[in-house]
């Protein structure tokens, strides 16, 4: 094989595998958006925050020792419950306010985590402890870490029992009446508060998941750093169907290949940019996303 | 008024749309004559207001043509639609709720307003001259439809009947050649709707215009349309005066199986 | 004395960013979060056009001119950003022109010639508190005034049911445009004051951050209302510094105590600021009778 073509195939590779990586955070974020945005049509601004508090929660149980495999799933309750809490507090009694003043809420509550954030723990990055020791596998000139298998195989687990969650049990099925007409599901019995509570739990938790592996990965955590994964992971969800829990990891896993495949092989200063031209592009030519169907709306 | 229709000023040419799957109206042609009052009727979800949204452009009909004057009318935005002369009412009254009564009729009369974007900011001449028009020809309007106390109230704060004639007035505004009324009686009382069934003949008559409605309550197209088109799951199935209309087999069967209609009507 | 100049200034700019947006969301009803991409696309272009041209005019003349020059540029990204955009609605409307916003501040970080990253330097300090009052002055009076013609109604009318506004003959999407279009200009302008009373620009003053704040300033005074959004602007200018002399820790906490009245403010009067807006229509009424008068 020629040298040359060789090396552009493990660089390709490689990209490929760290947009894979990163397409999978997104994923595990994007499942929130749009599982909370299929069922009282939010756009929870606050997400990419609990995303930031299963980091931290992440963060201050392994710096005290706790394993790994506990803490991960202490940050996702930790996040879930918050926006629990968030949803009972912020959300629900504007629930009915319309969508612009519910929009503005969930960036006032983005901005509360961000700042109280940054005057509680510091606005500083803190280092993530190595939790679990890093070891690089090599094939020829591919190289693979145990941290994006780890990142990989948890994100797998968490989709297939979401898909479990929403396609197979009694939950999911309230789930999904209550996101295709709230008001019968409630006239069914379904309690619908529960269900959106519950809804934000799931969406939260998977985020607090993607903190904590995003901690183990790059080895630093911030209060800000929620903001823009957060916007990215939205834009996965709109990318894949706003509303369709497939497409958000469809959209999560083509975003973070593309912003890869952008930075390695041409420019890593507009990394940023990509993300918010694929979303223009996409809301301009399909708003529904690649896995939605337009709809008209009623006159 | 002759039976015969004279030169027609609204036609639709086999018109159809698809949502989907979903044959929502299928091939729908029909004339209307410049001095016509013509009735759409059927049961629940047999097309009629699609069929209004694509005449005014909501909605773009998947195949077919419509044509105004002659002229066809597919594809253009409902702005421009309005502009060429066919204006609207909607089944559930949308009115600008949290303007004025006055300003609900203003903006109707928009597109005619002859000054520019910098004459508005730099309140020229031009400016007062055409603003002093535009209140003059609403209060006119206004008083015909006897609102003309109620000019500085806002929409929404008027009772019902009153919101309705409103939007009537609000439409005749943009000086159509064709007005449709969607469902006009809804949610009116008998004494209200015999008004609303004078009110109608009479717009028909003062401004010289051809009406087409689409209405539930079957007392009150008899009575005040001249034909009736009849539509049942977006097909054609009758058409005619109100008496043949009323014997015609297939339009008992359509209307038999659907209790709500008769409740309604 | 400088210091209320340098406030009463900052405020001034404010008012102008908080007006011209207003008449996006509030009067228009179009929702953006990029307000802070059109204020850096003036500044930036203001900036540029008084240090590169250096034109051998005396330093208002320059001034008036890239004022000027930043109101066209800033207008044409509005119309490149409005045209594409204003086809989406709410919430949709709100990313995209949030995408955009981020666009701009990366292609301005991306440009060597402005400074990068470490920001754009060596601008003369042409503008001072009467130019920026001069400005306010004209933006608030050629938005109310648009406000009292045919033109503004029809842009009120897109805010009060979009459809029914399209049927009454109202080419609506040429009015979100104009709406757009007019406020991302006196953003420009803004932006080329901000310059030259600062006489520094760095790409990190325009995140999308200081898009919601402007749109704070708008919410806080009553979305719609101008004279609400000329509150709101000055509140919000110096709130954060009167919260300094409450001591360093107020003052460090001041983004989290916007953040919870933002959250409360919408909690408390979520219909009554926004859509169905009581006092700001009957301020529209208002200001009718007395033109009737």
């Amino acid at each position: 094989m020629d040298e040359n073509l060789a090396y552009f195939f493990y660089d390709l590779v490689t990209y490929l595998l760290n947009g894979l990586t990163q397409g999978s955070i997104y994923a595990l974020i994007a499942l929130g958006y749009t599982m909370v945005y299929g069922i009282i049509k939010l756009i929870n601004f606050a997400h990419g925050e609990f995303y930031m508090i299963g980091a931290f929660i992440g963060f201050f149980a392994i710096t005290s020792g706790v394993p790994f495999l506990v803490a991960l799933p202490l940050a996702m309750l930790g996040a879930g419950l918050l926006a629990v809490i968030v949803e009972k507090i912020v959300y629900r009694p504007i629930r009915d306010a319309g969508r612009i003043p519910a929009l503005i809420t969930a960036l006032g509550t983005s901005l509360f985590f961000q700042y109280f954030g940054q005057q509680t723990i510091g606005a500083d990055p803190k280092a993530f402890p190595q939790a679990i020791a890093v070891k690089t596998y090599q094939f020829g000139e591919i190289y693979i870490s145990n941290i994006q298998l780890i990142i990989f195989g948890s994100t797998i687990i968490l989709m297939c029992f979401l898909w479990w969650l929403v396609g197979y049990t009694k939950t999911g099925k309230a789930m999904r009446a209550t996101s295709f007409d709230k008001n019968a599901a409630e006239l069914m019995g379904i309690n619908t508060d529960k269900i959106i509570s519950f809804t934000f739990f799931v969406g939260a938790a998977f985020a607090g998941a993607a903190g904590v592996l995003v901690g183990l990965y790059y080895n630093t955590v911030e209060p800000m750093m929620g903001l823009i994964p957060g916007l990215k992971a939205f834009v996965a969800a709109v990318l894949g169907g706003i509303g369709i829990i497939p497409g958000a990891v469809l959209g999560g896993l083509v975003l973070g290949v593309a912003e890869n495949l952008v930075v390695g092989f041409w420019v890593s200063t507009y990394r940023d940019a990509i993300a918010f031209g694929i979303l223009i592009v996409i809301l301009l030519f399909k708003p529904a996303g690649i896995l939605g169907t337009n709809r008209k709306e009623k006159v | 008024m002759s039976e015969t229709t004279n030169s027609p000023i609204l036609k639709t040419d086999a018109i159809t749309m698809r949502f989907g799957g979903l044959v929502a109206v299928n091939r729908f042609s029909m004339e209307l004559g410049s001095n016509d009052l013509v009735g759409v009727i059927g049961p629940n979800g047999a097309g009629k207001t699609t069929i209004f949204n694509m005449i005014t452009g909501h909605y773009e009909p998947t195949e077919g043509n419509i044509f105004l004057a002659d002229n066809n009318i597919n594809g253009l935005r409902p702005a421009f639609i309005t502009q060429n002369g066919i204006a609207r009412t909607f089944q559930n009254i949308r009115l600008f709720k949290d303007l004025s009564v006055l300003d609900n009729i203003r903006l109707a009369a928009h597109y005619t307003v002859d000054y520019g974007l910098l004459a508005n900011v730099f309140r020229t001449k031009k400016y007062h001259q055409e603003e002093e028009r535009v209140k003059n020809e609403a209060i006119e309007l206004l008083k015909i439809f006897g609102l003309e106390n109620k000019q500085q109230h806002l929409a929404k704060n008027l009772p019902y009947g009153e919101q309705r004639r409103l939007e009537i007035a609000r439409a005749l505004a943009t000086k159509p050649k064709v007005l449709l009324l969607d469902e006009p009686a809804a949610g009116m009382n008998p004494k209200e709707t015999k008004d609303l069934t004078e009110l109608i003949r009479w717009v028909r008559d003062k401004f010289q215009i051809a009406v087409l409605l689409i209405e539930h309550d079957m007392k009150l197209v008899m009575e005040v349309c001249e034909r009736i088109y009849v539509v049942d799951h977006g097909e054609l199935i009758a058409h005619g005066g109100p008496k043949d209309i009323q014997n015609n087999p297939k339009v008992i069967e359509a209307y038999l199986g659907t209790s709500d209609t008769e409740a309604e009507a | 004395m400088d210091y209320f100049i340098f406030l009463a200034q900052l405020s001034g700019i404010f008012i102008i960013l908080a007006v011209s947006l207003n008449l996006i969301n509030g009067i228009c009803g179009q929702f953006s979060l990029g307000h802070a991409g059109f204020w850096a696309v003036g500044a930036y272009t203001g900036a540029a056009f008084t240090v590169f041209l250096n034109l051998p005019v005396p330093g208002f003349v320059n001034l008036l001119l890239s004022c000027g020059a930043s109101f066209i540029a800033a207008s044409i990204a509005g119309l490149i950003i409005g045209v594409p955009c204003l086809r989406l609605r709410g919430d949709y409307l709100a990313i995209a022109t949030l995408g955009f916003g981020e666009i701009i501040r990366i292609i301005i970080m991306n440009m060597e010639s402005v400074g990068g990253p470490r920001g754009f330097t060596g601008i003369p300090k042409l503008a001072n508190i009467g130019w920026v009052y001069l400005w306010v002055a004209i933006t608030v009076i050629f938005v109310a005034n648009l406000l009292r013609g045919s033109h503004g109604r029809a842009i009120i009318s897109i805010r009060e049911d979009e459809i029914a506004a399209e049927s009454m003959g109202i080419y609506t999407f040429k009015y979100k445009t104009l709406a757009f279009v007019i406020g991302a200009g006196f953003a420009g302008v803004a932006g080329t004051l901000y310059a030259h009373t600062q006489e520094f620009l760095a790409p990190t003053g325009f995140t999308f951050m200081w898009s919601v704040i402007i749109l704070l300033m708008v919410i806080l005074g009553g979305l719609g209302s101008i004279t609400g959004s000329i509150v709101g602007a000055i509140i919000l200018t110096v709130l954060p510094e009167l919260l300094r002399f409450f001591g360093q820790t107020v003052s460090e906490w001041r983004m989290v105590i916007y953040s919870l009245l933002l959250i409360c403010l919408m909690l408390a009067r979520p219909g009554g600021i926004f859509g169905k807006h009581e006092f700001n229509i009957l301020k529209f009424l208002r200001l009718d009778k007395k033109e009737n008068a």
